[in-house]
């Protein structure tokens, strides 16, 4: 990778730029600061080739050395190679193989990998919610609260539990978290001034 | 040091043009003005972060002491790698799933540097899967650069740095599976994670590992507050660089924000007991804050 | 070992049979309790009343296939909603992945079911890269961004179009989302277009949301499957939400009953400590 002066002047330019762009209406401004984001969009399209041959190349040497579950390897690169030919011959639009492969097959993957969430809530909040101490204690009780106000059970037994859980989430949520949203966006704007300003290259290697 | 100075001229010289530019102050509500005065407030407060945290990065390089709160999971971090090397398993970090274009993910990022010259000095084996191809490269470089700086360059491996899949749902499969087999020693995810982020720690957890977490995401917090063994929250993600590099560029940055929180915290305050006692400016004063 | 040892440590594999039973059991024997409507999806719903009919709405399906499950029963009633007071529809997707492919798949069933037509009562505009991009370019000019529909159409041949170009076309916009382009369709299309906004999103989002709603950025919210039981009820369609919350309700008291049982454990053995 490129580490003398070029990269961090590119990142100044463009990042002030964009700093820029945000507080003017001029339409040659906005239409620059579109094609910057256009450019974010076709330099992401290539660096997936980065992605491709990292994965290429710790699958094939898991094939050529036989590692344990080496033919799962082979499944991939079959599979990536179907997606790629189907995508690359008739494109990716509804009702194109890759459509299909893409609604039958890798979709309902996602969506069983989403609904395993429901799994791991249930035990890592057997686990977590203990009445340890005072804190653990509310964290416990509030969390019950709300699981029941969510549903049309915990208002058969008790009529005001939707508006309790509905305060808890308005309230008490609601001010932690943008307390955690006001600290966590200091904390960006500071990495990204660092970076503009060629103070941060990590991304570079340098710490 | 002169370097800096010029960067920060630079910059000052480009902000102070564009507002002092005479057409920007006739053309206030025209749509096509070249300064948008409806954002000057978001200007003068944005001017006023940068200048504070420019100012307190130079104090810390001149020499000036600044403390930093202990964070109990990055106190951890050296504990996790001792145990991962008496084990002979891995460290796995995830620098989140976020791209390249996330302030979370350079955060992930700094830390993996500080980690890897910790693995690299205890020839500790390391993983480092990522999302997208932007951030595996980037952390390739810091890796890379990592092992260089322990003096093990050729200790650094290509696939400890690895692209598993360009999808969350399919990385996490992918991450979990790893995690399964592997049965990694201690897990760190510190970054930007998303629905994956209890997938990918409650698995770590069934897999026995040590896991320090770290996020900006509010709602995947309590996920990693119950998987993991400690977690960071919130804007302690961007303070761990700080924490363990003690470097000024860090610790500058966390002090100039801690000033600017309590500064807004009070203003939190003014604008709660004006509206509260219904003072007769409580409306103007809220317009100052109001960006459009 | 001792009872309250077993309470504190049940082996997880019994914590994950006993919720795929509770989720399994209610699609074979269906079980629905009343639904009480909450305020943040009444003022979705009275957003939409208040158009009269004929209206044109946005609804992007900003939507990945994985949380279909949550997000599409609220899609669904949302789109119904629309189609019951003939409002005309312009939709699209900034998730490349399977995005447009749910877009054309909810709308054209939806669509047929209410006998509307193609092209006339709703689009499918389809994906295009960079959402910054196209959120901020359709403020201007929706064909600048999308010269074509989805199939390929252009824009200036479908009758839907003729009298919309921009936002400020739209009488309202019902964002769907699962990730963070609804603080976009927010801070972007709402604050600097001016855009009403209403979201349907996942239940662990909605919380977050809540601050957009208390400054008013934000119409209402419909949050998971709740929020699109309670929709349907709203427009007195009971479906896929209604049905979904009996499996819900058995989940959450399973969880309930988990945590009780093994905080009984943890307390009766921390007694035993104490009295030993």
């Amino acid at each position: 990778m490129m580490r003398g002066p070029i990269p961090v002047a590119v990142a100044f330019l463009a990042g002030i730029f964009m700093v820029i762009s945000f507080f003017s209406t001029n339409p040659a401004i906005e239409r620059v600061s579109g094609d910057f984001l256009n450019w974010v969009s076709i330099v992401s399209g290539f660096t997936i080739l980065l992605g491709v041959v990292s994965i290429a190349h710790a699958n094939w040497s898991k094939i050529q050395r036989r590692k344990e579950g080496w033919p799962y390897a082979v499944v991939l690169r079959v599979f990536r190679a179907g997606m790629l030919v189907s995508g690359f011959s008739e494109g990716v639009e509804t009702g194109t193989v890759y459509d299909w492969l893409f609604t039958n097959l890798q979709a309902p993957m996602m969506t069983t990998m989403f609904s395993m969430l429901a799994f791991f809530i249930a035990s890592a909040a057997y686990r977590a919610f203990r009445a340890r101490t005072l804190q653990a204690t509310l964290l416990l009780v509030t969390a019950i609260i709300v699981m029941l106000g969510r549903i049309p059970v915990g208002q058969a037994i008790n009529s005001n539990l939707p508006d309790v859980t509905n305060w808890i989430m308005a309230v008490p949520n609601m001010a932690a978290q943008r307390g955690i949203i006001i600290g966590a966006a200091l904390g960006a704007a500071a990495t990204a001034l660092r970076i503009i300003l060629g103070l941060e290259r990590t991304y570079m290697g340098r710490g | 040091m002169c370097g800096d100075t010029t960067r920060y001229a630079v910059t000052a010289a480009v902000i102070v043009a564009l507002l002092a530019c005479p057409a920007a102050a006739q053309e206030t509500e025209s749509p096509g003005s070249l300064f948008n005065t409806d954002r000057v407030n978001a200007l003068l407060l944005m001017l006023a972060f940068c200048g504070a945290v420019l100012y307190f990065i130079r104090s810390s390089q001149r020499g000036k002491e600044m403390y930093i709160r202990p964070l109990p999971g990055l106190e951890a971090v050296e504990d996790g790698v001792g145990r991962a090397t008496e084990m002979g398993r891995t460290v796995l970090f995830i620098p989140g799933t976020g791209d390249i274009d996330q302030a979370e993910t350079f955060a992930g990022l700094a830390v993996l540097g500080k980690i890897a010259k910790i693995t690299a000095r205890y020839d500790t084996p390391l993983m480092v899967p990522c999302l997208y191809p932007m951030p595996l490269a980037a952390a390739s470089e810091v890796v890379r650069e990592a092992y260089t700086d322990a003096g093990k360059p050729d200790a650094f491996k290509p696939d400890m740095v690895r692209y598993m899949a360009g999808e969350s749902f399919g990385f996490s499969a992918a991450v979990n599976g790893w995690m399964m087999r592997e049965k990694p020693a201690t897990n760190i995810f510190l970054g930007q994670f998303h629905a994956e982020s209890l997938l990918m720690a409650e698995t770590g957890n069934a897999a026995g590992a040590i896991q320090i977490a770290g996020t900006a995401q509010p709602e995947q917090l309590p996920f990693f507050i119950a998987a993991c063994d400690y977690t960071l929250i919130g804007e302690e993600l961007y303070a761990a660089s700080a924490y363990l590099s003690k470097e000024p560029k860090y610790l500058g940055a966390v002090k100039a924000q801690d000033i600017f929180k309590i500064t807004l915290t009070v203003l939190i305050l003014a604008g709660a007991l004006f509206t509260t006692f219904d003072a007769g400016w409580a409306e103007t004063f809220r317009s100052w804050f109001e960006v459009h | 070992m001792s009872w309250t040892a077993h309470l504190t440590s049940f082996d997880r594999r019994w914590i994950y049979l006993l919720i795929a039973l509770s989720v399994i059991l209610p699609m074979f024997f269906p079980v629905s309790f009343p639904e009480r409507v909450t305020e943040q999806t009444r003022s979705v719903y009275d957003a939409m009343e208040a158009l009269p009919e004929g209206s044109t709405i946005m609804i992007p399906f900003e939507i990945w296939p994985s949380t279909l499950p949550e997000t599409e029963p609220l899609a669904r009633a949302a789109v119904r909603h629309a189609f019951m007071r003939n409002f005309k529809i312009v939709s699209l997707s900034n998730i490349g992945a399977g995005g447009p492919s749910i877009t054309e798949r909810v709308l054209r069933e939806e669509g047929d079911a209410f006998g509307k037509i193609y092209g006339v009562d709703y689009v499918n505009l389809g994906f295009k890269a960079n959402y910054l991009a196209v959120l901020t370019g359709m403020g201007t000019s929706i064909r600048s961004i999308y010269p074509t529909d989805h199939s390929g159409t252009p824009l200036d041949s479908l009758p839907i179009m003729q009298t919309v170009d921009r936002y400020d076309d739209v009488q309202f916009v019902f964002a769907i989302s699962d990730n963070a382009t609804i603080e976009y369709w927010i801070s972007i299309v709402g604050a600097r277009f001016g855009a009403k906004i209403g979201a349907g999103v996942t239940a662990v989002m909605a919380p977050k949301l809540f601050a957009y709603l208390d400054a008013g950025q934000l119409v209402g919210i419909l949050g998971g499957m709740k929020g699109g039981a309670e929709y349907e009820k709203l427009i007195n369609r009971p479906e896929w939400a209604t049905r979904g919350m009996g499996a819900q309700s058995l989940v959450h008291l399973v969880i309930i009953a988990f945590i009780v049982l093994g905080n009984i454990g943890f307390i009766a053995s921390r007694r035993n400590k104490a009295a030993e």
